[in-house]
């Protein structure tokens, strides 16, 4: 066979695992399929989803996400010495501009031998793009090929916080990068891939939303949801797909623009 | 002097009140100023800010911000949006802790409109109300819109007896919870580009400049800033310029995926801004 249909063979059984990732660009036939699942919302990924996405190996704290760790973590697991728990739930690296670390809590990570990367010259980026990139060009020891970068705390607090947050997605479209919070996950969906995102109903739906983000779209075409699209258009001041509803397992996607998709997690 | 020069004459006497909104249309020579000010956060708004806005209130089915009861102060209308009714009957009265929780209800804020498709009110908060006096519209047929923008269209085209020459919506809870809600709200300003559509958390307020306008924001430092952003929503923009922030634009291309400004700074009492698409203004809101 040619060199390029052994290449799409490929690429279909990695996909059958779900979690493949495909890197070749747009064919003219058929666009290539990105496969999208919640499971590291799961307790644990279930074995049969090799290779997988494997539950994080690098964590990484964001400047003040630092203290939020320190704080916030042995609360989580109050019948625990706060100690001992803030020991096992020991960053990697910090990275950032520093103006919102405490210092005690930078002191504590230090001595337990955390990574401390001071990025304070640096007012260009913001604090999660130059994790982003620290994960994408620098982290020794990281599988990189079927990466997947999960942030948490992306929403709420200042609205321009969030909206940089959501610009890093754009950004760095060609990485798998899903902001989470209590309440929702986003993810963005590149227009140059046609979408499968499997629903776990478990943890997260029915509510769920498609936007354009920076661009318009002039066609987009959805199944599995309430209210599909079917090569509709969509834009900020016209019509956008909020408070949509997901009816089974599986939700494909298609658009000539960048989406986000959302949808929400189930409070258990 | 001609017509159109007359007309300029007014609305320059207008601008001078710093509250002027001029609703005529873009002139090649020069474009309409449109000033913005978040006197809806002072205690009470000076006297001498005439012609002032008028306000009107929809609360949504988010975590009150504490200054919540300012805001309804100031309004001359206050809606609920389906499940804000149960915010403002289970949190005021939080708000409000050395007071007795039914006099806080009944008296003093009892909304005089609850609008929406009435799938999160309870139903002994619709009750409560109903029997209150409260207008319900029950628009549970319409799948189309979020229940914001029921509750626009209905101040902008039913609300009697609220003076809408000069109107100002603030939306409490428009931010936080679910995302789709969030960029649902957010589109509600795309929507409604020509009326004054306020977006407050208890973190940040955001509204639109609209492209047709050049603008200028007064800043009221002992409520607001200085962490403050500009971000084109919809669609890039290819020039921005403003003034009186740490890192201003000038003639800057704007778009996600590329450069947007968040975590900018204002450096004094006003920030002026012109570009050539629609942005979104955001400031944080000091916590007091």
């Amino acid at each position: 066979m040619l060199p390029s249909q052994r290449k799409r063979k490929i690429t279909i059984s990695s996909l059958s695992f779900l979690f493949g990732f495909s890197f070749f660009p747009r064919r003219p036939l058929a666009m290539d399929l990105m496969h999208h699942s919640s499971t590291f919302l799961l307790p644990t990924i279930p074995s049969d989803h090799r290779p997988s996405l494997t539950a994080a190996q690098l964590r990484l704290c964001a400047d003040g996400g630092a203290n939020r760790v320190y704080d916030e973590m042995p609360r989580l697991f109050p019948q625990e010495d706060a100690s001992d728990v803030r020991r096992r739930y020991k960053p990697d690296v910090i990275k950032g501009d520093m103006d919102s670390i405490r210092t005690e809590v930078l002191d504590f990570y230090t001595s337990l031998g955390t990574e401390i990367i001071d990025k304070s010259h640096d007012q260009d980026t913001t604090d999660l793009h130059k994790c982003v990139t620290y994960i994408r060009d620098f982290a020794p020891d990281l599988d990189k090929s079927n990466l997947c970068i999960l942030v948490a705390g992306a929403l709420g607090g200042r609205f321009d916080h969030e909206m940089g947050n959501l610009n890093v997605l754009c950004r760095f479209s060609s990485l798998r990068i899903v902001l989470l919070s209590d309440d929702s996950l986003i993810h963005l969906l590149p227009r140059t891939h046609h979408h499968e995102i499997h629903i776990l109903s478990s943890i997260e739906g029915p509510h769920c939303g498609l936007m354009p983000i920076g661009m318009p779209s002039s066609s987009s075409t959805t199944t599995g949801l309430q209210w599909d699209l079917n090569e509709t258009e969509m834009r900020f001041g016209g019509l956008i797909s909020t408070s949509n509803i997901v009816t089974g397992e599986k939700v494909t996607v298609r658009s000539d623009s960048d989406l986000l998709w959302t949808i929400s997690i189930k409070k258990l």
